[in-house]
């Protein structure tokens, strides 16, 4: 049997936490969609972070099929986002989600 | 005793460098200016997120993390970058808007939140872990909760996948066919 | 029997109902006969109900037919019922016999007109409305088919709709008689609340006299509103812009003569409220003088006869008022006779001369069209009230009635009966003379033309025929002082309560005849032999062609301040409050929606900024909760 050496979980899930915090500040701040794609994998990150760390904790493996499951989720996700960027772009569109306010009321 | 605390030490120095690693290269991305920079951080934040994985047992994840993440997606986006050029973004240029306040902010108040319920609510559980035998987290136990326990969930990715690569497809074709054609965004 | 009634009351509405179902399946003619022969059939019912009658004694004469419970709440209850009584049939007769000559007349009359079909639909409404109204078993009924003679009469009088003062004029009838049916049902609502039946006989019950008086007022106002007595009165001589049968058809058969009946049906409670009925009779002479008045200066053939009946409708006004039922009603009688007669007559007239109707432009018409001068020439002298013509048996036998009455009311109301015959002789034989008398007038002989020998002629001709006959006999069946079958007929429906003695009924007769004859002889000289210029007093004629202010009084009384009022209305409430409410309220939607439109930025980042502001704080809440 093995012991966790290191630090203790509560430290992973500090980390898991500014990443995701990092991600979020990322996705609500930057214009280029790409970059925004690119935050949202860092907040999925944080988030299997601290999947993986609990289940570490609990001594559970379900914690770690999650994590596995939300990586083919943010592959999913980066074919569908990159999909659309690429369609921005051959339709001459500006990248940058401002330009893309067709919703507005 | 001996071994064991020199192992734990060698833990620790190992987990604070693969953590500032990933602290650093996840601020790295979400603050080059360039996208190409961005994703070239976001494979240092994988890469060091998988050492992290590997810290806590779960060395099948920490494989699919290097292989299919830092490999084929970020193989992907950078296939895309390059393909569209990559386009500089000042995201502080013109002062800060209300956005960027807001940003600023609700992330923050995301970050400090986690924190505090982390640090005064979990504390008590969180400082004893399960002690795990030597299988966990290897590519056999994954496969073997896959197929068992979380059958379902294994066939709801693969739908997921699935549907993820239609549209992939849907949305290239279109854009290859005229320009007109590509579904209105 | 009581079948008879039933397949009298229905056979004009199945006419009404064929003719408009039929559409232009059927022939314009074909329309005409079968209302004309549902007129008939609607005649043979109610000639079965009155030999079926007959086989009963006097005392048993009463039926009531019920096919359905037609209104059941609480304890009150109406059957759509008919009731079959010597006053139901004596009506039934006349509606059906006088009307149905008349919308046989109207085949030739209405003949070439566009839309004969809804004519005829129109009529055989009009008549089953009227029969409805005379046969109801109730007084629910009797105020449904009440509502649907004036709507049958609003149709009919806007007939010609493309004519504004047509269309004008039948709205005029319909508001004023919806004053009487307000009345009416007014009443009905105070009847039903104090004997909670409508029934006929709820009428002769035990009302206090404030009841009684309110009930018999409602009634009255109904009555008077249908029957064209002032001060209801302004709608009839409007009325004639209806085609000219039609004008036959509400003052002879139908609608004008309900008032009296209605009296006559219901006169147990206005003999429990003396004071109304006397109201009844005064209306009725004021009624008769000055519709007889304002006829002097009419110029307009229809117009003269209509305020003609508007006089006679005066005398059974006040027949019926001072309780002389069965001569009200053999004045009505006799006054359908020579009135459809007098009408029909001049609707030849009219049709001859190509719908002239001023009578200005006619004269020497005698030489032109004799036999419908000698039509004419009945019928006027029937109205008028000679011997041996119809009027002459029924009018006097009123004034008698009213003499009995006694007391200075009585006599007031025998002088005026006395005075309109002598105005009846004057404007009657003035229309005579002028229309009939002198030489052809240059409009006449430039416009006349004579009636063919075709079908039009002949249906044109033989109701004026048999009208004209039962004008010169149909007196004859009551000569009061010596036989008096309809009164003892009406007997155990409406006993009389005056009973004139026998110096009074000859005093009246001498002096009506008397009066009419110098009537007729004033006309003669003025307008016959033309003796005597015409008197010329410019205020009196004045106040007679405005027919005594009466239109201008309900203008500046009724339609003006309601005109004033629903302008201010208008511009004062519904404008500001309701018209603007409503923009008001849409502009002010509208701003809100721009306010919060504002929120809506189209921006992913905006939403995705929510929804991170949402987690915090959902966070902090429950981390402060928990």
């Amino acid at each position: 049997m093995i012991a966790l050496l290191g630090p203790e979980i509560a430290w992973y899930l500090g980390v898991a936490a500014f990443l995701f915090a990092t991600g979020a500040f990322g996705v609500l701040l930057r214009r280029n969609p790409l970059i925004v794609l690119l935050s949202l994998e860092i907040m999925l990150n944080g988030a299997n972070l601290a999947l993986i760390g609990f289940s570490r904790n609990l001594g559970d493996g379900g914690g770690q099929i999650f994590a596995l499951a939300v990586m083919a989720v943010a592959a999913s996700e980066v074919v569908v986002g990159l999909g659309l960027v690429v369609a921005l772009n051959r339709k001459r569109i500006t990248l940058d989600v401002d330009r893309l306010n067709t919703l507005r009321g | 005793m001996l071994i064991a605390s020199a192992g734990n030490v060698l833990v620790w120095m190992v987990w604070i460098v693969a953590a500032f690693a990933c602290l650093g290269s996840g601020v790295a991305v979400v603050s080059f200016s360039s996208p190409f920079y961005s994703a070239l951080g976001l494979i240092g934040n994988l890469g060091s997120l998988a050492v992290l994985y590997l810290l806590l047992s779960a060395e099948f994840v920490a494989a699919a993390q290097v292989l299919v993440y830092a490999g084929a997606v970020m193989v992907m986006f950078l296939f895309v970058i390059a393909y569209i050029g990559p386009r500089s973004e000042s995201p502080w240029a013109g002062g800060p808007s209300w956005q960027a306040v807001g940003a600023v902010l609700a992330s923050g108040a995301v970050f400090i939140e986690i924190v505090v319920v982390i640090g005064l609510k979990a504390s008590g559980q969180l400082s004893h872990s399960e002690h795990v035998d030597g299988t966990f987290g290897t590519p056999a136990y994954i496969g073997r909760l896959f197929l068992t326990d979380h059958l379902l969930a294994f066939e709801i990715t693969s739908i997921v996948l699935l549907v993820a690569a239609v549209g992939g497809v849907v949305l290239g074709a279109h854009s290859r066919r005229s320009a007109e054609e590509v579904p209105s965004l | 029997m009581v079948w008879g009634a039933w397949i009298c009351l229905l056979s004009p509405l199945v006419a009404a109902c064929a003719i408009t179902v039929g559409g232009t399946h059927l022939s314009r003619r074909a329309a005409g006969w079968l209302a004309t022969s549902s007129c008939v059939v609607a005649f043979a019912g109610a000639v079965a109900s009155f030999v079926g009658l007959l086989t009963h004694t006097a005392s048993d004469r009463q039926f009531i037919s019920t096919a359905w419970t037609w209104i059941s709440g609480g304890r009150y209850q109406s059957g759509l019922s008919v009731i079959v009584d010597p006053l139901s049939v004596f009506m039934m007769l006349i509606v059906a016999g006088v009307g149905g000559l008349i919308v046989w007349y109207s085949i030739g009359y209405m003949d070439g007109d566009d839309e004969e079909r809804r004519y005829f639909a129109y009529m055989a409404l009009f008549v089953f409305s009227m029969l409805l109204l005379v046969q109801s078993g109730n007084l629910i009924l009797l105020l449904a088919g009440w509502g649907m003679v004036g709507l049958s009469s609003y149709l009919l009088i806007g007939y010609w709709h493309q004519r504004p003062t047509a269309v004008a004029a039948a709205k005029k009838a319909f508001v004023m008689n919806a004053i009487g049916d307000a009345t009416m049902a007014l009443a009905l609502f105070l009847l039903i609340q104090q004997g909670n039946s409508l029934e006929f006989g709820v009428l002769g019950g035990d009302f206090s006299s404030t009841v009684a008086n309110l009930v018999a007022l409602g009634l009255l106002g109904g009555a008077v509103a249908k029957s064209a007595q002032i001060p209801l009165h302004t709608w009839l001589p409007d009325a004639m812009e209806g085609p000219t049968p039609v004008s036959a058809l509400i003052h002879a058969a139908t609608m004008v003569t309900a008032g009296v009946y209605l009296i006559v049906r219901t006169h147990a409670i206005f003999e429990q409220a003396p004071k109304v009925a006397d109201v009844a009779a005064g209306l009725g002479a004021a009624t008769l003088l000055v519709a007889g008045l304002i006829a002097l200066v009419q110029v307009d053939i229809k117009r003269v006869i209509a305020y003609s009946t508007m006089s006679q409708i005066g005398y059974m006004f006040v027949g019926a008022g001072i309780g002389s039922y069965p001569n009200a009603m053999f004045h009505l009688m006799t006054h359908a006779f020579f009135k459809a007669l007098l009408f029909m007559t001049a609707g030849i007239v009219i049709h001859a001369l190509t719908d002239e109707q001023d009578i200005r432009k006619m004269g020497g018409l005698r030489q032109l069209a004799p036999k419908t001068y000698w039509a004419f020439l009945v019928g006027s002298l029937a109205l008028v009230g000679i011997f041996p013509f119809a009027g002459f048996f029924s009018k006097d036998s009123i004034l008698a009635a009213a003499m009995a009455k006694g007391g200075a009311f009585g006599y007031i109301l025998w002088a005026a009966g006395l005075a309109g015959t002598f105005l009846t002789g004057l404007y009657t034989f003035r229309l005579l003379f002028v229309v009939f008398w002198g030489e052809p007038s240059a409009f006449v002989r430039e416009h006349f033309h004579p009636l063919g020998r075709d079908v039009v002629a002949f249906s044109l001709a033989i109701p004026v025929g048999i009208l004209g006959v039962l004008s010169v006999v149909g007196g004859w069946i009551q000569f009061s002082p010596w036989w008096h079958p309809v009164e003892t007929w009406l007997q155990t429906v409406a006993e009389p309560i005056v009973s004139p003695a026998s110096w009074q009924e000859w005093t009246s007769i001498a002096l009506s005849l008397l009066l009419g004859l110098t009537g007729i002889g004033v006309a003669w000289a003025i307008y016959g032999a033309h003796r005597v210029a015409v008197p010329r007093i410019a205020w009196a004629q004045r106040t007679l062609e405005h027919k005594f202010y009466f239109d201008e009084a309900y203008d500046a009384l009724f339609y003006a301040p309601a005109v004033f009022l629903a302008n201010f209305l208008r511009r004062g409430v519904e404008q500001p409050l309701i018209a603007d409410s409503g923009r008001d309220l849409g502009d002010d939607t509208r701003d809100l929606g721009g306010i919060v439109a504002r929120a809506q930025t189209g921006l992913v980042r905006t939403y995705a900024l929510a929804i991170a502001t949402g987690v915090a704080v959902l966070a902090i809440v429950f981390v402060i909760v928990k």
